[in-house]
């Protein structure tokens, strides 16, 4: 599978709003996890008000980011690791073929990692002849579909039981059944081999530790465990953000990363990995990779404006709570990141101008803000892009707005400035209303205004202006114009 | 041409980060300890715990274990535990193989259980880690069912076991059998992950073993909600977990 890259925004996210099944799962899964993050955030000792903590303290760590990494990468070295630093996505895919053949290998298993996804790993390793296997029991789903994750924590959650339960009759052979234990079991039982026989095992990385010198991954299934306990080769990516400084600093920011993820007190295996194993073990690879990857991260580092993205810590708890995402879910947002953090994230990493509809479909709401464990301001975020994306800007390729937006945005900006003119427009679009309202075919194929009007309403213009109704009586308070109290 | 690579890469982040002073800050001037005062206290406090403040981290163990599908006993000796593993492996169905099996660490507490002559006595099979042969190690622990270890700590408020890795005391033993034991003293439990870090970040300060090569902490037996969030329990570890906790003064 090639890293996905689609902008058909708009039509995925039509056909999302017609898929019934697809509009039950995302209202189960909102309305489960994100109520739950936040009851989880209010039963932390220190309360909700860690999450700033926590911000403070990614903050620092991505603001030294080159001091860290450059520890990290020691201390592994020195346990006899291997790190590699990637500027490219190419390159990171180019290393993983030469650790596959320096260590012959045939077999490959992976924990869910969505930098892999980012990078477009599976397919060049299925080009180069070797078996990938998905090992997260979603991503295990979403690969034997020939699919693509739609969540980051939970990515076959697009699914029902029973589309599971005939894919699994089909691609494992096993007779029917719909009970999600059964199909777990089964999964449990074909992955095991997968497990055994594997040579290597690829992982991501959740955090990492500067201070210590290890990666950290995290899963509730075992599945990442297995990944790099079992085969002889470990291979684990890391965006380069996901560095923590001090170890202590993990108390705060896994008991926050479990609860955005899953609502949970902590995640049901976490795992510090610092090297390849010993010689005296009795377990565990006899080779450690770490792949370091850039891709467009260092490029947010340079921008103030976005350089808090850097923060993220991929919990998906932005999803949990999004009304866009909840409509749309997460193959809309036609990349390996969606929802809120993905209508930031993408469009940072592959081009604000092809990813624009990503910021423009999010509400600004702020539900993003509120249930980010290290919050995140994204809607500030989102604003800033709209802006890059209207005033153009050299660094992100951001072309400006059209011309003939431009030409409509600056007329509008003229006309207030210049009341005589306003006044007399105003009067003109008051008596052209009549006409306009009662043909509503012209109201909805107006040239200009078609993209705004085939979906929504261009309410008529007043029939007196409010600067006319305020000389009359500034004391007026009818709720014509949704006045505060009046309806909407 | 890693090292170039390398510098390139930092290179490229210090420009970002608009780092103009050089020699770039050390890590400890930019990250100062500022927790030592808090941490004192903590180890302080978790040093000085009295007979009942044991008891009631076991309780909270107990009460944070149960929603999480962990089963937590309080035995009062080894013999007790040893009796409780007899009794376990022989209500236990094997998943994988005909014949049962039982691994284990070589770990001190567990070799003070008897647990050869006990297990043989029922005809199960134990064996016993071998850090200096990894394919046999490695061939009879995927023939296990029942994996034995013990941990370094064991976290109440989240019912977390934390399992260093020494020579013997493989990563697969906790991992690949369908059922994980873990056995630990009473004393090896503490209140929660503030007092974990406290404990791992003194000990990394004083120069002891550190996280290793490989550091794990467990809550609870393997799980997935990936289908419809349903929760299931064992979808690649171990299906169940169990703690068996000595009580007594460990004899
Ligand atoms: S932006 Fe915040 S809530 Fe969203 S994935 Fe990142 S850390 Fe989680």
């Amino acid at each position: 599978m090639p890293p996905i890259q689609r902008e058909n925004y708009r039509a995925a996210a039509r056909a999302a709003l017609r898929d019934a099944t697809l509009q039950r799962a995302l209202a189960d899964v909102q309305g489960r996890l994100g109520p739950g993050t936040a009851a989880a955030y209010r039963d932390l000792k220190e309360g909700p008000a860690l999450r700033r903590q926590a911000h403070d303290l990614r903050m620092r760590a991505v603001e030294n980011l080159d001091i860290l990494l450059e520890r990290l990468a020691d201390r592994i070295e020195a346990r006899g690791g291997h790190v590699h630093f990637a500027a490219t996505a190419a390159d990171a895919v180019a290393y993983a073929l030469k650790v596959v053949r320096q260590h012959d290998v045939r077999r490959v298993v992976k924990g869910k990692s969505m930098v892999t996804e980012e990078i477009g790993l599976n397919a060049a390793l299925e080009a180069e002849g070797l078996t990938v296997t998905e090992t997260d029991l979603g991503e295990y789903i979403v690969q034997l579909a020939g699919e693509h994750p739609s969540h980051i924590i939970a990515p076959a959650i697009h699914k029902t039981r029973a589309q599971v339960g005939r894919l699994f009759a089909e691609k494992l052979g096993m007779a029917y059944t719909d009970d999600p234990a059964k199909l777990t079991w089964a999964a449990r039982a074909a992955l095991r081999q997968h497990f055994l026989n594997a040579d290597l095992g690829v992982s991501g990385c959740n955090l990492a530790c500067a201070e210590t010198g290890h990666i950290t991954t995290v899963s509730n299934e075992g599945n990442i465990r297995m990944a790099t306990t079992l085969p002889r080769v470990h291979l684990a990516f890391m965006g380069m953000e996901r560095v923590a400084a001090r170890l202590e600093d993990h108390d705060i920011l896994l008991r926050l990363l479990a609860r955005g993820a899953a609502a949970q007190r902590m995640a049901g295996y976490v795992s510090y990995i610092g090297g390849p194993a010993a010689g005296d073990q009795a377990d565990g690879p006899e080779a450690f990779h770490l792949v370091i990857l850039d891709n467009g991260r260092s490029r947010i580092l340079a921008d103030a404006r976005f350089r808090e993205m850097l923060c993220c810590i991929r919990c998906a708890a932005c999803l949990n709570v999004c009304p866009v995402y909840g409509k749309i879910g997460g193959h809309a947002y036609g990349a390996t990141y969606s929802g809120p953090v993905g209508a930031v994230v993408t469009p940072l990493l592959s081009g604000v101008h092809r990813f624009a509809d990503l910021y423009h479909g999010e509400t600004l709401c702020g539900a993003c803000k509120e249930a980010c464990p290290v919050d995140i301001d994204l809607p500030r975020m989102l604003l800033e892009l709209r802006a890059i994306q209207v005033a153009g800007d050299a660094a992100w390729e951001g072309r400006g707005a059209s011309a003939r937006e431009r030409l409509f945005y600056g007329a509008g900006a003229f006309m207030t400035c210049h009341p005589a003119l306003y006044r007399t427009a105003m009067g003109l679009a008051s008596r052209a209303r009549k006409v306009w309202s009662l043909n509503g075919a012209l109201r909805r194929r107006t040239p200009v205004l078609a993209g705004w009007t085939r979906t929504r309403e261009l309410p008529p213009v007043a029939a007196t202006s409010f600067r006319k109704r305020w000389q009359k009586d500034p004391e007026d308070k009818s709720p014509r114009f949704g006045a505060p109290g009046g309806k909407r | 041409m890693g090292a170039i690579r390398k510098k390139r890469f930092l290179r490229t982040l210090r420009t970002a980060l608009d780092r103009s002073v050089r020699p770039a800050p050390a890590f400890e001037s930019l990250f100062p300890d500022k927790r030592e005062a808090a941490r004192a206290a903590l180890l302080t406090s978790g040093r000085e715990r009295s007979p009942g403040q044991r008891q009631q981290l076991l309780e909270l163990l107990m009460a944070r274990a149960d929603p999480l599908n962990i089963q937590v006993q309080a035995l009062p000796d080894r013999a007790a535990v040893t009796a409780a593993i007899v009794s376990l492996v022989q209500t236990s169905s094997t998943e994988w193989g005909s014949d049962k099996a039982v691994a284990a660490w070589s770990h001190t507490l567990l070799a003070a259980l008897g647990l050869d002559a006990a297990l043989s006595a029922i005809g199960v099979p134990l064996t016993v880690v071998a850090h200096n042969d990894r394919h046999w190690t490695r061939q009879r622990v995927i023939q296990s069912d029942v994996g034995i270890t013990s941990a370094d700590y064991c976290v109440a408020d989240t019912a977390t076991l934390v399992m260093k890795t020494r020579p013997g005391e493989a990563r697969s033993v906790s991992l690949v059998p369908s059922i994980h034991v873990a056995v630990i003293g009473l004393d090896q439990i503490i209140l929660d992950l503030e007092e974990l870090y406290a404990r791992l970040q003194d000990d990394l300060l004083k120069g002891g073993e550190g996280l290793g090569r490989c550091t794990t902490f467990i809550s609870g037996p393997s799980k997935t909600a990936d289908i419809e969030l349903n929760m299931v329990h064992g979808a690649h570890g171990p299906r169940a977990l169990h703690i068996f906790v000595i009580t007594g003064d460990g004899t």
